[in-house]
């Protein structure tokens, strides 16, 4: 400890010896790391699995059940219709099924209705939801069953900005100036990315903040606000009809998510989706070919075909403005060795080895990747909160976790100590006599 | 104490080869004061350096307190450097951001003694040189003389078998010079070995040997009369 406290000391004089240079130095460096961080951050957000306990058993299902005659369309669409999920549903193999669409309303409380509306996020979906995608509760519960009801879940964000507290199980909420009884206030809960809406391309986006029936939204005329598909949909556009066109056309926006526990679950499941197609041609329904889905939610963007180029253009780019950062700041480093090369030869000459010298030089990567880890982190924030102007998309993105900085840390000190080692290596091998002769 | 055989030294660069030393044979024994002289481009400061192992030899052999240097490790020579040489440079080689007491102390580091351990020797050094009051001063504090007398006292501090001293009076005036001199003497007298190259004739008088190198070859004799400690 005391030989690392002495070549941290050393260290600092040497930086305070050419002060510039080595603010030049870890400038370049950490802008290239910031700029890197930004984009690893969003990679890493979009490529976790967002819910590992349980990823292996979320499965997206979808028929392809769509009207028409097309012997060579075998892709599902993307979203689904009310009477496909009520056909998919209540299979006996799942051990839990929602189908949902996000939507959005203006909302605010009945004591403050003079209040202007806030814009809120919907999930408009069934009871198990919460249970599919272990969203905690902090007030009250779900709904009991998948019935019409004018009951919500809110987020505990929702609860504390219209009510100021989390209590509120058993308040009223108008909706687009409808009244419903708050039944559940979750716990902080996020899902990122929230792979359960990647149709859309919204799974980078926060979660939503409030929950209301399916049966509901269908009965009032709520629709989903990222992608509806109608097919030979026979509609006057009368209000009034909605919900019954709705029910019973090809009027798709639907996503139906089950939790299948084990393979022989999900083995069973398309078995079932097989012959329920099989019955569905028997009927003289069905006239496309059978092109069941049943996609992993670890496999959802590929299927989805959601995956972000332009996240990938950016990842190239700061990949390799990263390289010429180490590469730049590696000759600068060089440059400033080169000018210390009179004290690294004193200091041979006065026995140390090179391996004594390259741990000073590790006390100067040290004290490098602690500034420069810093600064990169500075200049991460300052990316992302670009890339989320850019990309508004992504703005749930922006966070980093304890893992994620420590990853982060010990890159730094790997880059750090590569801009190090050519400059070190030099300068340990060589000649001595020539920098002592004065 | 220094047993030399044979050692030859060629520089090479693309176009030519220069014999800076030429199968050369030396021989000093411990307790010496020998002042090695020659005229610029002699090979003086070079012997110094293989001698000092800063700089390899390409033939011949080289016996240090009896052990050959020849095919030892980085560690093995850096040990060497630091148990049995003490160096002092015509221009001090101090380093200027420390302190006189972080200047001497910075080889024991290297030799791996304990804190308390390098205080004592680091006093102790100071006392010698007669600049223990200012142990906390910068180089660039002290004048030229009191800068080399600090460069000996790292250099003796851990109590070296032999001194290589490079003109340490080059950059000196006559009355620092002789200062100098005198410590040099003082230390010699307490057993030490030297080895000093020098370009000033009566200097080189007060060493109780003389080898003059020329083109790379010896020609070791004591052509003066070394002079009582002191005058």
């Amino acid at each position: 400890m005391e030989t690392l406290i002495h070549n941290l000391k050393l260290s600092w004089h040497s930086i305070q010896r050419a002060p510039l240079p080595y603010a030049l130095t870890l400038l370049i460096l950490s802008l290239g790391l910031g700029t890197f961080f930004s984009n690893a951050t969003l990679y890493y957000w979009m490529n976790r699995d967002p819910i590992p306990e349980k990823s292996q058993t979320l499965f997206m299902a979808r028929l392809n059940s769509l009207p028409g005659d097309c012997t060579d369309c075998f892709e599902p669409p993307r979203v689904i219709s009310y009477m496909d999920v009520q056909k998919m549903s209540g299979s006996g193999i799942t051990s839990a099924e929602a189908a949902m669409f996000s939507s959005n309303a203006y909302a605010k409380t009945l004591e403050n209705q003079q209040a202007t509306p806030s814009q809120v996020e919907l999930r408009v979906t069934q009871r198990d939801f919460f249970k599919l995608f272990n969203v905690p509760f902090l007030q009250g519960e779900t709904w009991p069953d998948n019935k019409a009801r004018m009951e919500v879940v809110i987020s505990k964000n929702t609860a504390i900005k219209f009510f100021s507290r989390t209590d509120v199980v058993g308040q009223d909420m108008l909706l687009d100036d409808k009244l419903y009884k708050v039944i559940g206030v979750l716990d902080d809960w996020s899902m990122l990315p929230r792979l359960y809406d990647v149709n859309g391309r919204r799974s980078a986006e926060p979660a939503e903040d409030i929950y209301i029936p399916l049966e509901t939204a269908y009965d009032l005329a709520i629709q989903s606000n990222t992608q509806n598909s109608f097919t030979d949909v026979d509609w006057d556009g009368n209000m009034a009809t909605y919900p019954q066109m709705a029910r019973t056309n090809f009027a798709n926006m639907l996503q139906f998510w089950v939790q299948l526990d084990s393979p022989e679950k999900v083995q069973q499941y398309q078995q079932f989706l097989k012959n329920l197609v099989q019955d569905e041609k028997a009927a003289g329904r069905h006239p496309r070919p059978e092109g069941n889905k049943l996609d992993n939610i670890l496999d959802i963007q590929k299927a989805m075909r959601a995956t972000n180029d332009q996240l990938d253009a950016f990842a190239l780019v700061a990949s390799l403005f990263l390289l010429v950062c180490v590469v730049n700041a590696s000759h600068l480093s060089l440059n400033r060795y080169m000018a210390n090369q009179y004290e690294f030869s004193l200091r041979r000459a006065l026995g140390a080895s090179r391996w004594q010298l390259q741990s000073q030089i590790m006390a100067d990567v040290l004290l490098s990747s602690v500034l420069a880890f810093a600064a990169a982190l500075v200049f991460a924030q300052l990316g992302l909160w670009t890339i989320n102007s850019l990309l508004p998309g992504t703005r749930a993105l922006a966070s980093w976790d304890w893992q994620m900085l420590g990853v982060m840390a010990l890159f730094v000190v790997l880059v750090s100590y590569l801009v190090t080692l050519y400059p070190a290596l030099k300068t340990s091998f060589s000649p001595l006599n020539q920098q002592l002769k004065q | 104490m220094i047993k030399i055989n044979n050692l030859s030294k060629i520089f090479r660069t693309d176009l030519i080869e220069t014999h800076a030393l030429r199968q050369i044979n030396l021989q000093v024994n411990e307790g010496e004061f020998a002042a090695l002289t020659g005229p610029s481009g002699s090979g003086k400061s070079t012997l110094l350096n293989v001698l000092g192992t800063l700089e390899s030899f390409d033939q011949g052999d080289y016996l240090l307190d009896g052990r050959s240097v020849k095919g030892l490790s980085d560690r093995e020579l850096s040990a060497l450097r630091n148990e049995k040489i003490g160096f002092i440079f015509q221009g001090f080689n101090l380093i200027k951001d420390f302190s006189l007491f972080d200047n001497i102390e910075l080889p024991l580091r290297y030799r791996g003694f304990s804190s308390t351990e390098r205080k004592r020797r680091v006093e102790q050094a100071l006392e010698t040189v007669g600049l223990a009051a200012r142990r906390d001063y910068h180089p660039s504090q002290l004048s030229g003389g009191q800068q080399q007398r600090v460069a000996i006292a790292r250099a003796i501090a851990g109590e070296p078998r032999i001194l290589l001293a490079d003109e340490p009076t080059g950059n000196l005036d006559s009355l620092m010079a002789r200062q100098v001199m005198e410590l040099l003497e003082k230390i010699n007298q307490q057993g030490c070995t030297i080895l000093m190259v020098t370009h000033d004739p009566d200097q080189a008088r007060r060493a109780n040997r003389h080898i003059q190198i020329v083109d790379g070859q010896l020609n070791d004799s004591s052509m003066y009369e070394p002079l009582a400690a002191g005058a």
